[in-house]
């Protein structure tokens, strides 16, 4: 615990920061660099905190890409699985993040372009069924603009997970948090391989993510039936080999990239 | 002599009433800049109708060089230049004879912008300061010698506005170009990156380095000499305030303005590299560094596409907010109700003696009458005397009736109309005497 300025968890909680940040972290917002103060703070707290946190049953964790969150372990705190609308969103953005071309405006790009890249990887039809899931026959006007709406929610709520900052009704910046839906794809093995270690962390679960929840909390229900209420956060657990096995062929072709723990 | 201000909304209308329009093609903007080039190169003021068509030639030798009839393009992209007011003619003589031809303020600034590579470097911008330092210093001790109005004008006035306005001009134009290079820069980073992905992290980081050196020292001349402007210029504007030459005060105030934006502009452009810088750092350490083959990207839009069918989603803490219970307090509601005061709506009868008008009207008449009254208007006036005066038009008609009814009159062909009071005439009925009914 070289270097730090806080000698207990007390100077820790003490803190002016703490009450801020603490609440950040428990709703799931990613502190990254950009938030100087607040990174500062968790960097210098890093030890004292991780042990604070494991006794609520989560773990703070601080990747290489330079950002911190909180991930709950047990059912100390409560936790949500991402739904489909922000997975797909936050993979398209961290594409973004990744792509050179974005460096030339330092990571600030428009809401627009998010879109049609989404679109662009996906297809377009595709992306229409995956936003608009409970609906057999649908209108392709209706459609696009139930996209473009679960688009713009999937925004605001990945925003406020401190994945990106909302500049303006335009433009957006991306942030490093993002990296984290690169993770299932980042290390050297398989990526079946990777999905079992980080389900195993519970980093995240198999499946669709939880029901979309509208502006007032609400469970939205698109099709008019009633919505299945959401299944309780899993527990940590060894996948079954048959799932493990639709993964298998996930990127045999491409040689992974390195990682940080690969390096070391 | 001092300059009004210059209201930006009547200067836009006056603009917008000249209906001002600039369309230039890719050949007439090669045009003016090889006027530009040719006039700066050979000391030239202005050009002969043939020096235009052969510089035109030249240039379309160049831009276009397949294309025919350049007598006649020529002379139409004179005209379109000189409709743009781009070319003017300079020698005034009218149909006499040819007329010779430079470019105006507005094209020598155009093609300036394309070819000035005059970017704020740590050499320019210490020359232009340490001038603007002198030139400052200079005019101070006039003003401090400054007596009347023409020394004002000449020793403070016009400096300000020609030199020193100049000069800080030059740094702001110097400032804008830097402006376009960074994004060139920020362009070519990109690319490179692109092309060579991790080969070009060094040459990246070097040019990251740099540019922040660059930055930097343009930052730390602009604080440290933009001070010592400011401080000079506060000293001539005191000066200037208390000899009250007004025209001297603005051309300062100006000055101080100008100098204030450049060194906002260092504040600013520093501010936003900082910003690019750290986050070209992270792309290079976190992405390039971590991801040599670069096949995360194809590896994650491999992921993308397939999300639906092997969906997957990632886990986030969702504490619920904390509840806060506030203390229940009485609702109280200061303002006044909307009500009305209770009354009753029908008021109770008061209890009064019945006057009876007619009888009092016969009574009086009979009083008039009895006193041998000959004639209605005898009777109505002693009946109005004891009328209030809102009830005698009426008492008259009253009086009239009772009179035909106990009196009797005599027949006359003309009844005269005679005044009662001011404000009644009635017809005159004389009364036989001892009339009476009975």
């Amino acid at each position: 615990m070289a270097d730090t300025r806080y000698l207990t968890l007390g100077d820790v909680v003490a803190d002016e920061l703490f009450p801020d940040v603490d609440l950040a972290l428990r709703r799931g917002r990613h502190v990254d660099r950009e938030d100087s103060l607040w990174y500062t703070f968790l960097v210098d707290a890093q030890a004292l905190l991780e042990a604070f946190y494991r006794r609520f049953g989560c773990e703070l964790i601080h990747p290489t890409d330079g950002y911190f969150y909180l991930l709950p372990t047990g059912d100390k705190l409560g936790r949500r699985h991402l739904s489909v609308p922000e997975m797909l969103v936050g993979q398209a953005l961290t594409l973004l993040y990744l792509d050179p071309a974005t460096l030339q405006s330092g990571g600030v790009i428009k809401r627009a372009d998010a879109l049609s890249h989404l679109a662009a990887v996906m297809g377009s039809d595709a992306l229409t069924r995956a936003f608009n899931p409970k609906r057999k026959r649908v209108d392709e006007r209706v459609a696009q603009e139930t996209v473009r709406g679960k688009f713009a929610e999937a925004l605001r709520r990945l925003a406020a997970l401190g994945f990106v900052d909302l500049l303006d009704a335009d433009a957006l910046r991306l942030r490093p948090g993002l990296l984290r839906f690169a993770e299932p794809v980042r290390g050297r093995g398989s990526p079946a391989e990777a999905l079992e270690r980080l389900v195993a962390r519970g980093e995240l679960v198999l499946g669709e993510g939880e029901l979309e929840v509208d502006e007032d909390g609400e469970l939205a229900d698109d099709s008019g039936e009633q919505a299945e209420p959401a299944a309780p956060a899993p527990e940590p657990f060894e996948l079954p080999s048959e799932v493990l096995s639709e993964f298998d062929d996930f990127g045999d072709d491409l040689s992974p990239p390195v990682t940080p723990e690969d390096e070391t | 002599m001092t300059e009004p201000a210059k209201d930006p909304q009547i200067m836009l209308a006056a603009l917008a009433r000249s209906h001002p329009v600039l369309e230039l093609g890719t050949l007439d903007l090669c045009f003016l800049a090889a006027l530009h080039l040719q006039a700066e190169g050979a000391a030239l003021s202005a050009f002969s109708e043939d020096e235009l068509s052969d510089v035109f030639e030249q240039a379309c030798a160049i831009v276009e060089p397949r294309a025919d009839n350049l007598k006649r393009r020529a002379t139409h992209a004179i005209q379109r230049l000189r409709d743009q007011k781009l070319l003017a003619r300079v020698d005034g003589a009218g149909v006499l004879r040819a007329g010779e031809f430079a470019l105006t303020r507005l094209s020598a600034s155009i093609v300036e912008s394309y070819l000035a590579d005059e970017s704020l470097t740590r050499e320019n911008l210490t020359q232009l300061t340490r001038s603007l330092r002198l030139s400052l210093a200079e005019i101070l001790s006039r003003a401090s010698q400054a007596r009347d109005s023409d020394d004002w004008r000449n020793a403070v006035e016009a400096p300000l506005r020609v030199s020193v306005s100049d000069l800080v001009s030059g740094i702001e134009r110097r400032q804008r170009s830097l402006d376009l290079e960074q994004q060139a820069f920020q362009a070519t980073i990109a690319k490179l990156l692109e092309s060579d992905w991790f080969g070009a992290v060094d040459q990246c980081l070097e040019l990251l380095e740099s540019t922040s050196r660059t930055l930097t020292e343009l930052n730390e001349i602009l604080l440290r000499d933009a001070h010592e402007l400011s401080s000079s210029l506060q000293d001539i504007q005191e000066i200037t305030v208390n000899a009250q030459a007004e025209g001297a005060e603005a051309a300062v105030e100006r000055v101080m303005e100008q100098v204030d934006r450049i060194r906002a502009w260092g504040a600013a452009r520093q501010r936003a590299w900082s910003e690019y810088y750290q986050y070209v750092h992270r792309y290079l350490c976190d992405v390039v560094r971590l991801d040599p083959s670069r096949a995360l990207i194809q590896r994650l839009r491999e992921q993308l596409s397939q999300h639906t069918s092997r969906p997957f989603a990632l886990s986030v803490a969702a504490a619920a907010s904390p509840r806060l219970l506030r203390e229940i307090e009485p609702f109280k509601d200061d303002k006044p109700k909307v009500s009305r005061p209770r009354a009753e709506r029908e008021r109770p009868p008061n209890e009064s003696d019945a006057i009876d008008q007619h009888a009092i009207v016969e009574e009086l008449v009979q009083g008039a009458l009895s006193r041998g009254s000959l004639g209605l208007c005898d009777v109505t006036q002693q009946v109005s005397a004891e009328t209030p005066p809102e009830l005698r038009f009426v008492t008259a008609g009253r009086v009239a009736q009772v009179v035909a009814r106990l009196a009797r009159t005599t027949l006359d062909r003309d009844r005269p109309w005679v005044s009662v009071n001011e404000d009644l005439v009635i017809e005159e009925w004389k009364l036989a005497k001892g009339g009476a009914h009975g």
